[in-house]
């Protein structure tokens, strides 16, 4: 008892708290692009941290529930409808079994969570249900959602405590500019102290090339390294920016490569990382830096802030 | 000890840079951190992954800040143990070399002014040096010590080549786990699969573990690849 995929939309995937323990074996940790969106949808079903659901990318597509559930929808406005009637995101919303909920384009953002309270029966690859299409790994047969899928929910929820006041203020993303902090490092000084500070100076524009695995972007000046821009691979994390030789900077999202051989000048902190999984091609992007300590106090501060969220709505 | 540098990878990830070189000294130390990590771990640290030369170190932030983490990893270095020496596990792979399935083996012999055979008895010879999985689940980056290949890359990469690939350049030989793209040139095939997800251990190979590789005929080839197919193939080990 679950859903059905009418329409799955453009790219809809499994996604969880991510694959932990296998960075070492060269499987990358995928998980949500936004993890803000992805962690107060299942706030809002009063799921633990860290429940599988749905990533929408772009156009959320058709689904038939054959079951009462539960569901939180969080990240890009695609207005939601059940059976024709519009539902807020940023609430939970009891659906019953016949309903079909559709979701539309996203104007702006561009990944969308559904939350199902009780979660999704998907089997664990190495530990995770999230899927990473690039290497048909997890999920559901390792691939995106296609039409005729089926996902079955762990359990079958009508409603659940304090459901009327799940309810959280909906973001306004920007449309046009991202300002996003950075911690430099760990390879800031294969720059020049000045090509280091131009990279903070100038913009960069968000370039096709954007998916879950990296986002390219453009600059009219390529950031130049002092040697040949390739260092001894080692580790990257989400939000690595690496300088390629071309100068053109690749920030690294769920899905990258678990190790590489270009610099990186610096990282985007996890409170931004956001900002740019609901990027889209032909942003501009600004970066300021900010010291780990700032990067690390913010993280904390949103942990913090989820956890009064989620005492508040205790039963 | 040469300097170890703790270099940030953001708010969530550290990276413990052992030397700067490749070598297998380097490596050991990282490894032998690894293992250090593992045996007493940490609280906070989530999970940790080994380079050519470096150890990242993820972890929540929550449980514990940079700096503490940072001066906890340095005593680490300090007390970590000795990887036991001469403790070596190699992991026997059979390799169909050149025609259909190494399609750059006559191309490599030219580049070598050398024939083909010669090309095979040098990458079968000598036992590989696993420095670390990346790229692709499973992908190993690995090296020989003795009788480097001169040439390195090709000039324009493959758009695509297929899953069990072997590729060479220089002293460096990979295993390619999935169809992908790839600039090196394909001098055979395994018929084993080098990362399968149905078995318990995914993993042909793992970092600090070495190959070897034995050449086999298209026969044993296909032969090899039958039981791979039906789950009833395991991989030689050498310790």
């Amino acid at each position: 008892m679950g859903i059905q995929v009418i329409d799955p939309g453009i790219l809809t995937t499994v996604q969880d708290g991510g694959r932990i323990g296998y960075q070492q074996y060269g499987v990358t940790p995928s998980g949500p692009m936004d993890e803000r969106a992805f962690a107060l949808a299942n706030l809002l079903t009063g799921n633990q941290a860290g429940t599988e659901e749905l990533e929408m990318t772009f156009a959320g597509g058709r689904y038939k529930f054959d079951t009462d559930a539960v569901i939180a929808l969080t990240g890009a406005d695609m207005k939601p409808q059940i059976n024709g009637e519009p539902i807020p995101m940023y609430q939970a919303v009891s659906v019953h079994a016949g309903d079909e909920l559709a979701l539309g384009f996203a104007k702006v953002g561009c990944r969308t969570y559904l939350s199902v309270s009780g979660g999704m029966d998907i089997p664990l690859v190495m530990g995770s249900k999230s899927t990473l299409t690039s290497k048909h790994l997890g999920g559901i047969d390792g691939r995106k959602l296609q039409k005729g899928d089926e996902i079955t929910f762990t359990a079958t929820v009508s409603e659940i405590p304090l459901q009327e006041k799940r309810v959280l203020p909906q973001p306004v993303y920007p449309a046009e500019t991202i300002n996003v902090r950075v911690v430099a490092g760990p390879q800031d000084d294969g720059f020049s102290r000045k090509e280091f500070r131009k990279f903070f100076w100038f913009s960069a524009t968000i370039a096709n090339e954007c998916d879950r695995q990296g986002i390219r972007l453009n600059r009219e000046i390529p950031v130049q390294h002092i040697g040949d821009g390739n260092i001894i691979s080692d580790g990257i994390a989400f939000g690595s920016i690496q300088i390629p030789p071309n100068g053109q900077p690749i920030i690294m999202m769920a899905d990258r490569q678990t190790v590489g051989g270009y610099p990186k000048i610096g990282t985007v902190i996890s409170v931004d990382l956001p900002l740019l999984a609901q990027a889209k091609p032909g942003m501009r992007v600004n970066f300021i830096e900010v010291s780990i300590e700032l990067a690390q106090e913010l993280y904390l501060r949103e942990c913090r802030s989820r956890k009064e969220i989620e005492e508040r709505w205790r039963a | 000890m040469e300097d170890i540098k703790i270099l940030i990878s953001g708010d969530k990830a550290i990276s413990v840079q052992m030397g700067s070189e490749i070598s297998l000294e380097v490596n050991r130390k990282v490894l032998m951190l690894q293992a250090e990590l593992e045996k007493n771990p940490i609280a906070g640290v989530t999970e940790t992954l080994p380079t050519y030369a470096s150890l990242m170190v993820h972890y929540n932030p929550e449980i514990v800040r940079v700096k503490e983490l940072s001066e906890e990893i340095m005593k680490r270095t300090q007390t970590m143990q000795d990887i036991a020496a001469g403790k070596k596990r190699i992991v026997e792979v059979p390799i169909c070399y050149g025609g259909e399935y190494g399609p750059d083996l006559e191309y490599c012999a030219e580049l070598e002014h050398t024939t083909p055979e010669e090309i095979i008895r040098k990458h079968s010879q000598h036992d590989y040096y696993v420095y670390m999985l990346g790229f692709a689940p499973g992908h190993p980056y690995a090296a020989r010590f003795e009788e480097p290949f001169s040439f390195k890359r090709r000039e324009t990469a493959r758009v695509m080549i297929p899953a069990r690939s072997v590729v060479v350049q220089q002293n460096l030989s990979d295993l390619i786990p999935f169809d992908q793209p790839c600039g090196w040139n394909i001098i055979g095939q395994t018929p084993c699969e080098i990362c399968d997800y149905s078995r318990k251990d995914p993993f042909l190979v793992h970092a600090g573990e070495w190959t070897r590789y034995r050449p086999v005929s298209p026969e044993e080839f296909r032969k090899i690849r039958k039981q791979v197919e039906a789950g009833k193939w395991k991989p030689r080990i050498i310790e």
